[in-house]
């Protein structure tokens, strides 16, 4: 059993991933994406603007975030409201070891359900430019490993992990992200999306330099993991709900 | 053998004070922590299972502190209250997960070893959401036993389980005991503290209210009398002449037969009585005390 | 330890065979023997009770912070625009709203979505996780009216937050002399718009919070549903008004509640359009005025359906 990972929390992890209604919205969200993609190459062929809308707007602002927030909150919350992460606290495996094997199945299912999808639908909608498909599939694993950090984080520290994280996805990096420029500086959409234009060669962001982007996301995806880690060091746990 | 010590814990959170100033030292055998709803047993729990940390005071095992320390749990194992498990695996499934996190050689076996230990190996192959509320608990305690712990924590263990498991886990606390381990389960529930604990530590309102053996704690309030049933050869004779003595404060004679006493001292009383009965040639067939139990214990330290 | 003082005496009397006599003493409990309202006055009383629940009003100083902050930062660019309108009026030579009405709930759709994914978990997932249902099947309400009920209730919560900017708007208008007949006409066709809507958003909600019983869950669930739906609806109609395939943008716009609302209130009040492609012709409208029912009543048909199944 290596140090830093524990396989039999990786394969919990997977067991309860898929409960109940969160596997299907799992697979819905990426089928969306990928029929949305054919139904816009069907009716305007391979057209950069209308692919770039579908990828960016659709894709990396809306699918890759819910797939994340999907995936953590599964991960961590469920096991944190109903008290059975007690179970795997009270071993003697560190805390960062735990964090670091849920947020691996989490970003497993930020692969399977968001970047290589992204990917796909990219090639369906732009055959001719391979660089399309790749970077935005670049752009979204990043982006969504950072937001499974993110949405970590905020699972162990309050009990409303999933609606602060909406609220932030939705006012945020949504609302506030389409009206003001500043906000790019401090968005995890934007940073990937920078990505994106490097790869791709895209104008999806303007004014914000790779140099910042990409140890901006490193460091959200380190500190985030880190700081969960921490969170479950001390963690309360008293038998009355 | 391993030892918890408490040392003038407190645990407060904004007004409420859960804890108030507890000390004590849980050392082998089996332990009862008593007390009503509320009392801060749960607390307590949580602080000596590492998931709580006191607001003042240590709590330690064997001098480790418990709180912020993961190794501390290859030699403790828990039994929590909650009901919430991993319903989508089997018992035995479950049983191996907890093996493996303990970094057990051969998970396998020491599940399996468990799992009969507390009887469970028919119904191991069944996924946990099919359980009952008792097979859960028995599933949770095989979660806790499989790497042979040190000091077993339980909290309210004996809830939602009918006569023969209760039984059954009775025996099993009791045998873990006997082995050396040092075991501590709460209750708020007299009988079932009675029946296993003979060393009980009472918690009511967050404070530590009394401590050892209840036998001996009912023997140190002797501001209240301690009752008695007699039953002799002549029973009115026998009463009246322990009416005579200082330390019988009340004699009943009961309409089925036998004398209903009250002792105020319970030391002198003993003495007495086989004096006068000898002197008055009177033969004693049976000498009960009633209240000996934790009911009265309890009930006394409540009403406070 | 009874004192002889209460007990009987049953052996005495053994001799003259009677059997033990007992007595229960009056504490003072009472049946109550008085009129019982009927079932309509329950589900009025449930109904408001639901109602102020979605505000938090009835409920912790908690669980009053989303709905109320939601409803401030769904008025406060409504009261901008009055503003406006009042103070720069015959500066700026406007002679309508800024914003039209049956615009605004469009342009404020995350606040609405927020809204209706916060509060439908609170007021039908929470009686499903904890079993509470139980407690209300027991009464003379019966299950269908507790479900209708449940989700007047949400209608009637999502269709306040909805109409509040409106009609504050409408009063702004009405302040700053814009005339009042033509108004009055159009914020009336808001209005039906503004229900329509609410009846609509509710009603997905509520399926969707029935069978995801967990709430963190519920509420990712119709944000997820309401979201890209609408993500998805405003793509392929950009894509496809660019592209000179109007009637796909049509199409799609049945599947978003926020399009199809406005559609209908372009086809039916002649209302500006908020979308890229609004419903032209006759037989879209219709099209559009069979989805909406569709979709009311398919989610009240669906719920019905789902609590048929829970036990009692």
């Amino acid at each position: 059993m290596s140090e830093m990972l524990s396989p039999t929390i990786v394969r919990l992890g997977v067991r309860s991933i898929f409960g109940r209604w969160r596997g299907a919205l799992l697979f819905v969200l990426p089928l969306v994406l990928i029929a949305l993609s054919i139904l816009v190459r069907a009716l305007v062929g391979q057209d950069a603007t209308g692919a770039e809308h579908t990828l960016y707007g659709l894709g990396l602002v809306v699918i890759v975030p819910l797939v994340a927030l999907l995936a953590t909150s599964g991960l961590l919350a469920p096991e944190i409201d109903d008290g059975s992460i007690s179970y795997l606290l009270a071993k003697p495996i560190s805390r960062y070891t735990i964090v670091a094997s849920k947020l691996l199945v989490a970003a497993a299912c930020i692969v399977v359900f968001a970047a290589v999808p992204v990917l796909l639908a990219g090639l369906v909608l732009r055959t001719d430019d391979l660089g399309f498909g790749l970077g935005f599939g670049l752009g979204a694993l990043a982006g969504g490993i950072a937001y499974c950090a993110v949405f970590a984080m905020l699972s162990v520290m309050t009990r409303h992990a999933v609606v602060i994280g909406l609220i932030y996805l939705l006012v945020w990096e949504g609302l506030l992200g389409g009206l003001l420029d500043g906000v790019r500086w401090l968005s995890v959409t934007r940073w990937s999306a920078e990505l994106v234009d490097r790869v791709a060669g895209l104008e999806l962001v303007d004014d914000l330099p790779l140099a910042y982007a990409v140890p901006a996301l490193a460091l959200v995806i380190v500190a985030g993991a880190w700081q969960t880690g921490r969170r479950l060091r001390a963690f309360n746990l008293t038998g009355d709900e | 053998m391993s030892e918890i010590r408490i040392d003038h814990v407190s645990r407060w959170y904004r007004n409420v004070v859960a804890v108030n100033d507890v000390t004590m030292t849980i050392g082998p055998g089996v332990t009862g922590l008593l007390g009503p709803n509320g009392a801060g047993k749960s607390t307590l729990i949580a602080m000596m299972s590492g998931f709580l940390a006191p607001s003042t005071g240590t709590v330690t095992l064997d001098g480790e502190p418990l709180w912020r320390n993961e190794q501390v749990y290859r030699k403790l194992g828990l039994v929590p209250e909650r009901e919430a498990l991993f319903d989508y695996l089997t018992g035995r499934q479950f049983v191996v997960a907890n093996a493996e996190l303990h970094g057990l050689a051969d998970p396998g076996a020491a599940a399996q070893r468990a799992i009969a230990l507390i009887e469970m190996t028919d119904a191991q192959d069944r996924e946990i959401s099919t359980y009952s509320k008792g097979m859960r608990q028995r599933i949770k305690m095989a979660s806790a036993l499989v790497h042979d712990p040190a000091v077993l924590l339980l909290d309210e263990p004996f809830n939602g389980m009918d006569p023969r498991q209760r039984m059954h886990l009775m025996e099993l606390l009791r045998t873990m005991g006997a082995e050396g381990r040092t075991v501590l389960f709460s209750s708020h529930i007299l009988e079932e503290v009675e029946q296993v604990a003979r060393q009980i530590e009472v918690v009511v309102a967050g404070r530590h209210a009394a401590s050892g053996d209840f036998g001996a704690i009912r023997r140190l309030m002797t501001d209240r009398p301690n009752r008695f049933v007699l039953r002799t050869s002549d029973d009115r004779l026998m009463a009246s002449v322990l009416l005579a003595d200082a330390s019988v404060r009340g004699a009943r004679l009961r309409s089925e037969g036998g004398i209903e006493l009250e002792a105020s001292d319970f030391g002198r009383f003993s003495e007495v009585l086989p004096r006068l009965a000898r002197a008055h040639a009177v033969r004693l067939h049976e000498v009960t005390p009633t209240d000996e139990s934790l009911e009265s214990v309890f009930s006394y330290l409540v009403a406070q | 330890m009874s004192s002889p003082s209460e007990r009987t005496e049953p052996l005495q009397q053994a001799e003259s065979s009677t059997l033990p006599t007992g007595v229960i003493h009056d504490l003072g409990y009472r049946p109550y023997g008085g009129p019982r309202l009927g079932e309509g006055p329950v589900a009025w009383s449930f109904f408001k009770t639901g109602l102020r629940n979605t505000y938090g009003l009835g409920r912790s100083a908690r669980s009053k912070v989303l709905p109320m902050i939601l409803l401030g930062l769904m008025l406060l660019p409504a009261l901008i625009l009055v503003g406006v309108l009042v103070q720069a009026r015959n500066l700026l030579d406007l002679d309508e709203q800024i914003v039209a009405y049956s615009t605004y709930p469009l342009t404020t759709q995350l606040l609405i979505s927020v809204f209706v994914a916060s509060q439908a978990p609170a007021l039908i997932s929470r009686d499903l996780r904890f079993r509470t249902i139980t407690l209300y099947l027991a009464r003379p309400m019966r299950r269908a009216a507790y479900v209708l009920v449940r989700l007047a209730s949400l209608t009637a919560a999502t269709f306040l937050l909805i109409g509040a900017p409106l009609l504050l708007m409408y009063v702004g208008g009405l302040l700053a002399d814009l005339p009042p007949g033509r108004e009055t006409g159009r914020f009336l066709g808001a209005i039906v718009g503004a229900a329509l809507l609410a009846a609509c958003l509710s009603g997905l909600a509520a399926l969707v919070a029935a069978f995801t019983i967990r709430r963190g869950l519920a509420v990712t669930a119709v944000i997820v549903v309401l979201l890209v739906s609408y993500t998805v609806v405003s793509t392929i109609q950009g894509i496809a008004l660019e592209a000179g395939h109007d009637v796909v943008g049509e199409v799609a716009g049945l599947f978003s509640p926020y399009t199809l609302i406005n559609g209908l209130q372009v086809y039916l009040f002649d209302s500006p359009d908020a979308t890229p492609t609004p419903p032209t012709s006759d037989a879209m409208g219709i099209l559009y005025v069979a989805a909406t029912a569709l979709t009311v009543l398919g989610s009240i048909g669906g719920l019905l359906l789902r609590y048929r199944k829970v036990q009692s």
